[in-house]
């Protein structure tokens, strides 16, 4: 019996409840303590090795941290990965994955191979525990284990806490994928979720990728979910860093502006929590106004003034004319600007008064010639008027572009966000005035990021920083109100509608057909795209699927979808497993909406994604 | 036929408590915003006589209910001020109506000077914030026009959106309530037309119109309004062929419903097609390969690829809405009059910043235009479907089963209904109005006969009341009474406790059930009618509960059929009657006493001015 072979063994002082014997030559652990030998098969000759089911493994975190933990050598992966999963809190460890990491080709230029490495391998087997208890109790906002040492709670911050931007160099040495083709052959790197580590060759201290594999995320709760956020999102970004995904230069500068704005709310979001200024009285609002204000205000009516003296204001309903900046003592009142001849006939009739709701507003500054213009496009029955504001300095630029911005979203200078909006545009400004000079990154303080590492190397190329920053800036806006969490989400929809989001691709070959082609898998449909036109010739959706099956002998899946229709093909650049593994993963995902319960489903993960081995 | 008359009729006859509601009829749409008085004779020309002989008595009675009160509640401190403004104010915001409820203290029971007094110091300012608020809001007298060419004339207030709007219309119309039934605009100038979206507020693109525009509001059945819940696969599915899509399940629909509104965000259909765009300031049309994507549309530029990478943004959402094009063919040589075209809600003339596009059929043209819609609009067009789906059930239920009261509010809850709610206060003024009003049980549309012998379905009239509860939340004072009164339906007992404080004398809002059967002396004539408003929010507010019935067995057995039959009357009279531009001086009433007064006195005399010219004039 081979448990008696482990208490002899275990006569050393030690604890060897690890321990599990491997058959190397058959590939297979021997975990049945209460099989006989005989009954395994085995006989004189084999060589057996006794040894810990787990052990210390590397792993790539999607946001590019590696962090040394023990892992199950002995389970299947998907068992493996929950292990994973509990320790690092990521609730729904089915929708990841482990990936073998792309071969680096420059380690001979590796000096500062001195990569930091977290390690987590204090934090043994963990809980046996199954996944039922899906909200984590929580200390001091964080699991148990992490609240133990200063050690670990660092490593949980850098868990759930989004990296800076990483430095442009950087990004463009990794390696991104040309093609279609390119990215198909990654989704050939996916662990079998079925059989262990080291079946497939995976050895202690070897390095893995955890990567979101299915993308349909479930019932994501910010509040339980800070590690499983905060990972997604360094996913979706470095996949669009990558260009992994393909998106439009609009989305580009989007991504690129929340990028800023999640670095710069992470970095101080801690304080905000504290001084959370939510001022719903009126009262309230209207006294920190008048205290911050170093206007006139009459805390009876809501109407505040801010004085702002010589702005000078050009109208330039069509072209580009140099001339007309005239000077007017200007009053912004509620949602409108109001400017007059000069301060002493503030009191009578405006010359105009616009109202700036539903206008547009744009920056045009150059800090280096010190110009300070706003460029407003206001809408009138006629069509837009173009209205160009000069600020005499930055400060002055701040305020009435902060205010601009907060009129042409119909919310007045009583807002609460004024103040955090003027601070993001100084800091918008900061990052105009270091940039050009230093190439590069220079070791810049939080307020000045190189605008290139907000976006991809693609448009390294294609704009200079002082031309990129405004872009940003512009699209920054619209998204400089939103909370850590709403900046997180915000990114990760617009990620999700992107048209080729959650596509898979795996070169295949269908049955009659003499060239590659390939078959994407999305969450809810498959999709065939000839390689030679980079079209989708046709779409097949799950819901309409009646069965698949593997003829593991030929390595070849038929699908059967309602309507008579039968597709055949096999795999060129993955596994038949692996696809097989997507295609029942996806329908496994689909399944959890209506199975009430919290935990998680294994047996018909297995079901549904095994094949023979798990029959 | 013979319900519709029978309901005109009575909407004429019934202008009752509101004058403003009748008066409305005539004006044309928009912009009456404050001009009250001028509108008002402007209007009172039009009326019949008969009319203004209704009016008149409505308003006598109205002040000398008013009045009454006054005398009644004494220290004069606002008190009073809701019945006075209240004839002419009508609607002023829910707010308003809330806002006048903590002063009343009066009544109950007297505390210690201090504690009046503080009480009264913590009011006058609930009573400054609410009227600083209330003064910003902005109502307009709207005329709709319908599809058999006549027209409806109501009260929008800032804060209503669409879908409230449309519940007053189906009120007003007796429409079968369907989901298809839009609210659209139409510019002639631009030759454009578009269905309003349900979470829309109405008031702000309307303030957008010239003041000489020719644009109109049209109340009509627009299928594509909500097709994409009907038929997600033309939208979804688009690039299989129709028998494909025509075979499609029931099941099918709803995962793709589910797939595309239910995740995190929307989806919006990826739509490819060559358009042709009109170039700026020319006649010419231009074709490109357009591509739709959540963050806007794109097209492809010669010579390029079509991935994402290459293409050119062509325009954005956030700052444009899409209208369908009328006649492009005619107007600017379009090739095909399946255009659309996208533009600021502001710009209202031709302009180089509206942009025209023309596509080759009606299909491809209704894909891009709910295309646009999902992308700008996302998963609340899903929300508003499903509210209006509860609706249209909700009617459907009631013509088939006329009795069936339960189901009443089909609007969860919304925000903001100001004007049925405030309305009720006012309404205590008429009597006499009872005896007219009580025909109109035909209010209930559907089932007229069958509503009256049962207080409840009056109730379920009213879903729009509901956003009572909301308003409460823009004025700070009101939370705190404003859950009493649910309480007080369901057994009028409870009222008189919850007085406790200043509350008494403004129950109105409570009270309106309880009248009846409740001691408050002074209001209780007159607030009978406006029972039936109060219920309705509550109800609505929350589920459909059942609120409404239970009122009527504590009250005297014979006032109970005429208050029964009264609401429903001058219930849905009411809603209209928030209309009342006067809600200017209403600020004024709301807030002090004193001024309300005199603002109801001008009011009156103004009318009666105006009515003597009108009858020396023939």
């Amino acid at each position: 019996m081979l448990n008696q072979m482990n208490l002899n063994s275990a006569s050393i002082k030690r604890d060897w409840s690890d321990h599990a014997i491997w058959w190397e030559q058959k590939q297979r652990w021997l975990l049945r303590t209460s099989w006989t030998l005989e009954k395994y098969g085995i006989h004189a000759d084999a060589r057996l090795l006794y040894m810990p089911q787990h052990k210390p493994l590397k792993l790539g975190l999607p946001n590019g941290i590696t962090l040394r933990l023990h892992a199950c050598f002995s389970s299947p992966v998907f068992q493996t990965l929950m292990g994973i999963c509990r320790m690092l809190n990521i609730r729904h460890p089915e929708e990841l994955s482990l990936l073998r990491p792309l071969e680096e080709k420059k380690k001979k230029k590796d000096k500062d191979s001195a990569e930091e490495i977290y390690d987590l391998t204090e934090i043994f087997s963990p809980l046996k525990s199954s996944f039922a208890v899906s909200r984590p109790c929580l200390y001091n906002g964080m699991p148990a284990h992490f609240a133990d040492s200063p050690k670990m709670e660092a490593i949980y911050k850098m868990l759930s806490v989004t990296q800076p931007p990483p430095a442009p160099e950087v990004v463009a040495k990794q390696y991104r994928p040309a093609s279609v083709v390119d990215k198909a052959h990654i989704n050939g790197r996916w662990l079998d979720s079925s059989r262990c580590l080291i079946q497939q060759g995976i050895r202690e201290n070897d390095r893995l990728w955890l990567r979101f594999k299915y993308f349909a995320f479930y019932d994501i709760e910010p509040k339980y979910d800070v590690v499983r956020l905060t990972q997604l999102y360094e996913q979706a970004r470095w996949s669009i860093l990558l260009e992994d995904i393909d998106c439009t230069e609009e989305e580009m500068m989007l991504f690129g502006a929340l990028q800023y704005h999640i670095s710069k709310v992470s970095q101080s979001e801690p304080k905000l929590l504290s001084s959370s200024a939510a001022m719903d009285d009126l009262e309230s609002a209207l006294q920190s106004l008048e205290v911050k204000m170093d206007g006139e205000s009459s805390s009876a009516s809501e109407i505040f003034v801010v004085k702002l003296k010589h702005v000078t204001i050009c109208f330039r309903p069509k072209k580009l004319t140099l001339k007309g900046y005239k000077q007017y003592w200007f009053k912004f009142q509620d949602t409108s600007i109001s400017y007059y001849k000069s301060k002493e006939e503030s009191i009578g009739e405006p010359i105009q008064q616009i109202n700036l709701r539903g206008c547009e507003v744009a920056p045009d500054v150059n800090m280096a010639a010190q110009k300070f213009l706003i460029r407003l496009l206001i809408p009138a029955p006629e069509g837009m008027n173009e209205v160009y504001l000069r600020c005499e300095n930055e400060q002055q630029y701040a305020q009435w572009m902060a205010a601009c911005r907060l009129a042409s979203k119909g919310k007045s200078l009583a807002d609460s966000s004024f103040q955090s909006e003027i601070k993001s545009i100084h800091s918008f400004l900061a990052m105009q005035r270091t940039n050009p000079s230093s190439h590069g990154n220079t070791p810049a303080n939080d307020e000045s990021i190189n605008t290139h590492s907000l976006v991809s190397p693609r448009y390294h190329k294609k704009y200079k920083t002082k031309q990129l920053t405004p872009r940003i800036l512009d699209a920054y806006q619209n998204v400089a109100q939103l909370s850590l969490t709403d900046a997180l989400t915000r990114f990760l929809q617009i990620w999700q509608a992107l048209p080729d989001f959650g596509l898979s691709y795996i070169v295949v070959r269908f049955k009659g057909s003499r060239k590659d082609e390939v078959l994407g898998i999305a969450p809810n449909r498959l999709i065939r795209i000839d390689l030679g036109v980079g079209d989708v010739v046709k779409t097949w959706r799950y819901n309409n699927m009646k069965q698949w099956n593997v003829n593991w002998d030929i390595r070849q899946m038929a699908i059967e979808f309602e309507g008579n229709v039968n597709i055949a093909f096999s795999c060129v650049t993955a596994d038949c497993k692996i696809v097989h593994e997507f295609i029942g993963g996806y329908i496994f995902m689909s399944t959890r909406s209506r199975e009430k319960s919290d935990t998680l489903n294994e047996e018909l993960f297995h079901k549904l994604t095994g094949g023979h081995e798990a029959l | 036929m013979d319900l519709l008359t029978q309901s005109l009729e009575q909407e004429t006859a019934a202008p009752t408590s509101l004058p403003t509601t009748t008066t409305t009829t005539t004006n044309n749409n928009k912009e009456v915003n404050f001009s009250i008085f001028t509108d008002l004779n402007e209007s009172l020309h039009e009326l019949e006589d008969t009319d203004l002989d209704a009016l008149m008595a409505d308003l006598v009675a109205d002040l000398n209910a008013t009045e009454e009160k006054l005398a009644a509640e004494i220290q004069g401190l606002k008190v009073p001020s809701p019945p006075p403004t209240g004839s002419n104010v009508s609607t002023p915001a829910s707010s308003s109506a809330s806002s006048p409820l903590p002063p009343p203290p009066p009544q109950s029971t007297k505390p210690t000077k201090e504690e009046i007094e503080a009480q009264m110091k913590a009011d006058k300012i609930k009573l400054a914030l609410e009227k600083l608020k209330e003064a910003k809001v902005k109502k307009l007298v709207v005329k709709v026009l319908l599809n058999d060419g006549s027209s409806k004339t109501l009260m929008v207030d800032e804060r209503q959106n669409v879908r409230e709007v449309l519940d007053n219309l189906f009120e007003k119309t007796h429409c079968d309530c369907n989901v298809d039934w839009s609210l659209c605009e139409t510019n002639p100038e631009l030759q454009l037309e578009r269905a309003f979206e349900d979470h829309e507020n109405l008031v702000e693109p309307l303030l957008a119109w010239t003041r000489d525009s020719e644009n109109k509001i049209l109340f009509k059945e627009r299928g594509e309004k909500y097709e994409v819940f009907k038929n997600p696969q033309t939208f979804y599915l688009w690039k299989k062929d129709n028998k494909a899509l025509k075979a499609i399940k029931d099941k099918d629909k709803e995962i793709l419903i589910k797939e595309n509104f239910c995740g995190t965000s929307a989806i919006v259909p990826d739509l490819e097609a060559v358009l042709h765009l009109k170039e700026d300031g020319k006649k010419s049309w231009r074709q490109r390969l357009f591509q739709l994507r959540a963050s806007g549309i794109y097209y492809v530029p010669k010579g390029k690829t079509k991935s994402s990478r290459d293409l050119v943004c062509f325009l954005q959402f956030d700052n444009v809405n899409v209208y369908y094009g009328k006649d492009f063919k005619g107007k600017y040589k379009a090739p095909t009059d399946f255009c659309f075209l996208l533009k600021h809600p502001q710009i209202q003339k031709d302009s180089q910043y509206i942009k025209y596009l023309c596509c080759d059929d009606a299909c491809t043209m209704n894909l891009w235009v709910t295309g646009i819609r999902i992308a700008k609009y996302g998963a609340s067009l899903y929300e508003n479907f499903k509210t209006a789906e509860k609706r249209a059930a909700v009617s459907s239920v009631w013509t088939n089963l006329p009795p069936p009261p339960p189901p009443p509010p089909p609007l969860p809850s919304t925000s903001t209904f100001p004007p049925s709610p405030p309305e009720p206060v006012f309404a205590p003024p008429p009597p006499p109005l009872a005896a007219k009003s009580s025909p109109k049980p035909a209010f209930p549309q559907q089932h007229p006969p069958p509503n009256f012998p049962l207080p409840p379905p009056p109730a379920m009239d009213f879903p729009p009341p509901p956003p009572l509860p909301p308003i409460a939340d823009h004025s700070e004072a009101p939370p705190d009474f404003l859950p009493p009164p649910p309480p007080s339906f369901g057994s009028l007992s409870p009222l008189p406790p919850l007085p406790g404080k200043s509350l008494p004398p403004p129950p109105p809002p409570c009270f309106r059930r309880m009248d009846q059967s409740l001691p408050p002396p002074p209001p209780d004539p007159g607030f009978l009618p406006p029972p039936p408003p109060q219920p309705m929010f509550t109800g609505a507010g929350a589920p459909p509960p059942p609120p409404p019935p239970p009122p009527p067995p504590p009250p005297a057995p014979t006032a109970a059929p005429s208050a029964a039959v009264r609401p429903s009357g001058s219930v849905r009279k009411m809603p209209p009657p928030p209309p009342k531009r006067t809600t200017p001086t209403l600020p004024a009433g709301g807030g002090g006493g004193g001024g309300g007064e005199g603002g109801g006195g001008d009011f009156m005399s103004e009318l009666m001015k105006a009515m003597q010219k009108k009858r020396s004039v023939p």
